[in-house]
């Protein structure tokens, strides 16, 4: 190959670093766009709903939340009764003790007066058997409980018990240490019996984070910004992809995923799409796509809807190797399902779902940690090289910074205009320093997990779910 | 003294695509700078109307318990409503200020019923907070209108009929339910007429809401619903049914009956419950009969019938499916057979030759 050749080479790589850059950039724009009109559309339609017709009402649809648990010993008896605290009237709750090896169960009995009852289940989706069997309370005020213990199977196995158990017409699939607020069920409820043109599979909601927030009861008593920078940033982040991103993307009725931390879903389509993949570390955003994909196939117009209002408040990781293993088990689950179901990728038949949603995950989300790394290296070697343009290299490392401080502050801003959460004095402060430092205490470490994630995932395929572990919102109590 | 001109010209050397990236940096720098500002505004005005609210909120609340509890025949009370009346009339004109005190008369309309309601009406009246609301209904917002109709009908505003019906097809669904819920909220079951005509779907939610409406009424004389079981619009059948359920509508059963051939399954299967309830024993030999042509969600609610309204002559077609391949129907099929014939039942846990079967036995057996 002579010189002009491989300048020609290098220049297609430039060009293309830079259409990657561009685009993703756009899309940003766009998306954000498109959040912020559907986002106050929402609040309009909601803001003359009146939601204690449905709270009291006998005939509202029932709803089965199931909760796996494992080794939750530390928490699991305050978490339950923050879920047993909700005010629908038509709604029970499934503790899945998926195994654990501490004493979350004997701590259930013990908190709750619960006795194993007689139940047979009908194994709609196959699960690992039952371990000590099926709890009730003998005590009145805890009747909408249940607590199954089971073999280990992992989280979608759980979930996959609680599905077989349920006799709810839908279900609410959440982390049992999430703490939901009173009247989550009957907003996250609303789409599934207010759209008449289509059927809602499933509704997502926003996942906020607790960590600092003062809660008592299982209940949330005070919003507070944690002084953990890493906490703090993933606040940052959790506001530009949900208020951001996922609000468009429920506008183009694109959803890809809804946390597994908490959704509601259809149960019927659920169990007929065979419930929770459990060879998965991402069940919670495969099962979405194979929910969408069913309905395409079958040719039935559906939804999946989601809910902005914050809902469901969540404990993030607090140091870096948690939170280095959360990201690499969520980069993991993107590349399983996206490999799984790469025959929707570009393909007309899936319409929009094919042609706009999966392409965008992949390529945005699936390639951008790949796609920065190479861009990094290539980097290092023209700095090796002597070959850096620094004219260039500078001024769109500086437009590329300024773009995510911007990005940043407008999710703020969109914070502000609608659910303004963190009304405290000098918060708005701390958030706009957070924004020109997030790009330095949190990018690089999800860069790194994303990549340790693909490593683990060709390399490493024994790694399952990865260290989580808890505090507990009773010790941010105040 | 800077030379600008050094630093313009060394700029504009640069390739063009540089000298945008700086300048697109420039425009985002300005954007981060003024958002920052704006934020900060935001944020000041947001703390500062919350307070304002709390301190409005408690005022206006005064006054208008003042003006409720002040003494009608009493020359000096009635002055004073008048004034309070002319202190309210004068802060309304401001939207945030109207909006309070809309907020304070719907919580205090919550918590009083008779006169003191109609002393809410009167008030709302001579503030003028009802042209408010009545202007509301031209605007060409939708949003703006369905707030409008709401507000009507939280002070049972009869006169805003003629205005309101004819939002009954609105194409904002948001518009429809709040036009719906005017309509019984202030004229009961007559409300419901509109169920006659209406083409497009009644949602489940909006269902919910109006069945909540309705039962708060102490009057619970139900109008015909016959049309209704028969309309084309399905969703008008379904909310029918329900009514037909909790209203314990038997003498409906024939046309329940009839329904039971239904294009739709979703209807199909809920007239089979609503005979449930309704001891519809009419529908058990012919859902018996068609049984095998049933899908197998109506074939599970035919058992549910079945388990209410059993009588020993169904022993030989419950003892057909007690090996049903449906979880569902097998176990409500053993529960059944348990209830109207013991001995059978105890006999057949030997004879079974199903793998899941001596679970379920066991566990139907156990069940007292």
């Amino acid at each position: 190959m002579d010189t002009s050749t491989v300048k020609i080479i290098i220049q297609i790589i430039h060009y293309l670093f830079f259409a990657y850059a561009f685009s993703a950039i756009l899309s940003y724009i766009i998306l954000a766009i498109i959040s912020g009109k559907e986002t106050m559309e929402y609040l309009k339609r909601n803001s003359f709903v009146n939601y204690k017709d449905i709270l009291s009402s006998t005939m509202s649809p029932s709803i089965t939340i199931i909760a796996p648990a494992y080794n939750e010993s530390l928490n699991v008896v305050e978490n339950v009764r923050s879920l047993l605290s909700n005010h629908y009237v038509n709604y029970s709750v499934i503790i899945v003790n998926d195994g654990s090896k501490d004493d979350s169960l004997e701590k259930l009995i013990e908190a709750y007066d619960l006795e194993k009852v007689d139940y047979i289940i009908n194994e709609k989706l196959k699960t690992k058997p039952l371990r000590s069997g099926v709890f009730k309370s003998k005590n009145p005020a805890f009747e909408k409980l249940m607590v199954v213990d089971k073999e280990n199977g992992g989280k979608a196995d759980a979930l996959n018990m609680g599905l077989n158990i349920s006799t709810s017409k839908y279900v609410a699939c959440i982390d049992v240490d999430c703490l939901l607020i009173e009247n989550a069920l009957q907003k996250m409820i609303k789409p599934f019996l207010e759209v008449t043109d289509a059927k809602v599979i499933a509704t997502g909601g926003v996942i906020r984070i607790a960590n600092s927030c003062v809660i008592r009861g299982g209940k949330l008593i005070d919003v507070n910004l944690p002084k953990n920078l890493l906490v703090r940033s993933q606040i940052l982040e959790y506001l530009r992809a949900f208020l951001l991103g996922r609000m468009a993307w429920s506008r183009l009725n694109g959803l890809l995923v809804i946390s597994g931390a908490f959704g509601v879903f259809d149960k019927k389509i659920a169990i007929d799409v065979g419930g929770y993949d459990t060879n998965t570390v991402g069940e919670d955003m495969e099962i979405i796509v194979r929910m969408r994909r069913y309905m395409e196939e079958q040719g039935r117009k559906y939804k999946v809807s989601y809910i902005p209002d914050p809902l469901c408040w969540t404990e993030a990781p607090d140091n870096y190797k948690i939170f280095i293993s959360q990201r690499n088990r969520w980069t993991r689950g993107t590349i399983e399902t996206l490999r799984k179901h790469r025959k929707i990728a570009f393909n007309p038949k899936y319409g929009s779902f094919g042609l706009l949603s999966y392409p965008y995950w992949l390529i945005f989300e699936r390639l951008a940690p790949i796609v920065e790394t190479v861009g990094i290296l290539y980097f290092a070697v023209l700095v090796i090289l002597k070959e850096v343009r620094w004219e260039y290299a500078l001024s769109f490392l500086v437009l590329a910074y300024l773009f995510s401080v911007l990005f940043s502050i407008v999710s703020l801003y969109s914070e502000e205009l609608t659910f303004h959460q963190y009304k405290k004095k000098g918060t708005g402060y701390k958030l706009v320093l957070l924004s020109a430092l997030e790009p330095f205490v949190l990018h690089p470490f999800i860069l790194y997990a994303a990549v340790r994630g693909n490593i683990d995932y060709y390399f490493n395929k024994n790694k399952k779910w990865g260290e989580m572990k808890r505090k507990g919102f009773t010790s941010n109590t105040a | 003294m800077i030379d600008y001109q050094y630093l313009i010209d060394y700029f504009e050397e640069f390739p063009f695509l540089i000298q945008l990236a700086w300048r697109i940096s420039g425009l985002f720098l300005v954007a981060i700078f003024l958002l920052t500002i704006y934020l900060k505004v935001i944020r000041y005005h947001l703390r500062k109307k919350e307070n304002e609210y709390k301190v409005f909120k408690n005022q206006y609340e005064a006054l208008l318990v003042e003006y409720l509890y002040a003494d009608e025949e009493s020359e000096e009370a009635h002055t004073k409503q008048k004034a309070i009346i002319s202190k309210i009339k004068s802060h309304i004109p401001i939207k945030y200020k109207r909006k309070m005190v809309l907020s304070v008369l719907y919580n205090l309309l919550n918590e009083v019923s008779g006169e003191m309601a109609e002393s809410i009406k009167t008030l709302y009246y001579e503030t003028g907070l009802i042209d408010y609301a009545l202007t509301k209904l031209e605007n060409k917002n939708w949003y703006v209108i369905a707030k409008g109709i709401g507000e009507l009908r939280r002070f049972k505003i009869e006169e805003s009929y003629g205005d309101i019906i004819n939002f009954i097809e609105h194409s904002k669904k948001e518009v429809r339910n709040e036009t719906q819920l005017y309509l019984v909220n202030l004229f009961r079951f007559d409300g419901l007429t509109f169920l006659n005509e209406l083409k497009t779907p009644l949602s489940e939610w909006t269902q919910l809401q109006l069945l909540e409406v309705l039962q708060k009424f102490d009057d619970q004389q139900i109008c015909d619903i016959k049309p209704w079981l028969k309309s084309k619009n399905d969703s008008v059948v379904l909310f029918a049914l329900k009514l037909a359920q909790i209203y314990n509508q038997f003498e409906m059963k024939d046309i329940l009956i009839e329904l039971l051939s239904h294009d739709k399954k979703e209807i199909r299967i809920c007239v089979i419950e609503v005979l449930t309830h309704l001891y519809g024993i009419e529908a058990k030999e012919m859902l018996k009969a068609n049984f095998n042509e049933l899908s197998i969600e109506e074939q599970i609610s035919f058992f549910g019938l079945l388990e209410k309204l059993v009588v020993p002559s169904d022993e030989p077609f419950i003892e057909k499916h007690i090996f049903h391949k449906n979880f569902e129907i097998q176990l409500l099929a053993l529960k059944i057979l348990k209830t109207i014939n013991l001995d059978k039942f105890m006999g057949l846990n030997k004879l079974s030759s199903n793998k899941k079967a001596p679970v379920m036995f066991k566990f139907v057996n156990n069940i007292s």
